[in-house]
């Protein structure tokens, strides 16, 4: 019987013409489900079969929905990430980590390079957003206790993730080459200096120097662009995994005694 | 006849355990030396920075009781009755550049003040300013040395 119906399928498929085929095969090798599935089972398998849909669960509790419970901080902090990804890569094409050539290059950027004033003020603005909001993410977490059991790892993953901001933004600084990032620069190093031990070698490691010069913009160059956002995107992603195998976000419910116990 | 393979007393480190234990010591060992490896590599070996010398010009140059500035070697030169002193134009605070006041010198950033001899009068500076070796090159002019940092107040004698 089986044998039968394959070959009815198999006929069917040759009606069908190769090019419809084959249009068909590669939809479903990319997308297992077929089309877009109507009911609850077909729309939970397609959403778990996808790479980017995966990090939402199937479920999710009705209270986490709720806008004014995050405000969405965490996923704007991400998208920020993005966009800053993507525009600091734009804006490495025209960009020289040079003592004589970065300052010329980014006002190049400014004035020469057609949607280089975007580009750079987006990059900007977003990464200055991105401070604010990730501390305002902080805030949050904290405000609705998502730093409890069994969410306290995650939470340290997340402060390593806000000193990677803050070492991203003060790096990103010195980058323009102008009077203001040499002045925040040196005056940023110094104040590394003074943590007891390490500050020194500490200050030596980022200036490459004694001074804020063509060894300090290489050295902040290459932990701005490679160094950084390596270690933030691997960072993010345990952060991103830890949220769904801690249970989701949390919620009052949680901690409350229900009808068939503890929630959790 | 029978033998008794029974031991009364396992050893406490099997054969397992030892290679485990062996195999895990070599990863720890190299990973920090090869951890050692990378910050040694990383840690400034050469200066490329501005040159630690510089001549300044002949001691008749001078005039007495005047600070003479060279901004860009952050330095200020001045001749006293008691000689001549090189004075770092470093803020010992943050690290800027600072300059000239009424009272002596004071920084910008942060509002420390020194007076003539570099010593804080106010601000929050944490000590005194950098006083460098001062000598005279074989053409006669005065050379100082910003490597190497003497007592505040040692004046150089011509």
């Amino acid at each position: 019987m089986k044998i039968k119906d394959e070959l009815i399928n198999l006929n069917q498929q040759k009606q069908k013409g190769w090019f419809k085929q084959f249009w068909s095969n590669l939809y479903r090798s990319i997308f297992r489900y077929g089309k877009i599935p109507q009911d609850a089972e077909g729309q939970s398998y397609a959403v778990f079969n996808n790479l980017f849909l995966h990090i939402h669960p199937v479920k999710v509790s009705r209270h986490s929905l709720k806008f004014s419970y995050t405000f969405g901080l965490g996923i704007i902090a991400a998208i920020l990430f993005l966009i800053l990804t993507f525009t600091g890569v734009w804006l490495m094409f025209y960009y020289f980590p040079s003592a004589t050539e970065a300052y010329n290059r980014m006002l190049d950027l400014r004035s020469s390079v057609d949607f280089g004033f975007v580009l750079r003020n987006v990059h900007k603005w977003a990464a200055e957003a991105m401070v604010v909001v990730v501390i305002l993410h902080m805030a949050r977490v904290f405000f609705t206790g998502g730093y409890k059991p069994p969410r306290e790892f995650n939470w340290m993953i997340g402060v390593v993730l806000l000193l990677l901001t803050l070492g991203l933004s003060f790096t990103g600084y010195l980058l323009p080459w102008d009077q203001l990032a040499f002045w925040a620069i040196t005056v940023g190093t110094s104040i590394a200096g003074y943590a007891p031990i390490i500050g020194e070698p500490l200050r030596k490691f980022l200036l490459g120097g004694d001074t804020v010069g063509q060894e300090a913009l290489i050295r902040f160059y290459v932990l701005h662009v490679v160094i950084l956002p390596g270690l933030m995107v691997i960072f993010m992603a345990i952060h991103f995994w830890r949220i769904r195998k801690d249970g989701g976000l949390s919620h009052p419910s949680e901690n409350e005694p229900t009808k068939k116990g503890n929630s959790r | 006849m029978k033998k008794n393979y029974t031991r009364t007393k396992p050893p406490e480190i099997d054969r397992r355990k030892f290679l485990t234990s062996l195999g895990w010591t070599g990863v720890g060992l190299s990973t920090l030396i090869a951890s050692i490896g990378n910050l040694l590599y990383l840690k400034p070996a050469i200066d490329y920075g501005p040159p630690t010398l510089l001549r300044v010009g002949k001691p008749e140059d001078f005039k007495e009781g005047i600070k003479e500035i060279f901004e860009t070697e952050r330095v200020a030169v001045i001749r006293d009755k008691k000689g001549f002193a090189a004075i770092s134009l470093t803020c010992t605070h943050l690290g800027c550049t600072i300059r000239t006041s009424e009272m002596g010198f004071e920084c910008p950033c942060h509002g420390s003040q020194f007076d003539n001899d570099g010593f804080v009068t106010g601000g929050p500076a944490p000590k005194t300013l950098d006083w460098y070796q001062v000598a005279i090159a074989p053409n006669g002019e005065l050379e100082i040395d910003k490597s190497i940092k003497i007592t505040p107040g040692t004046y150089f004698k011509v």
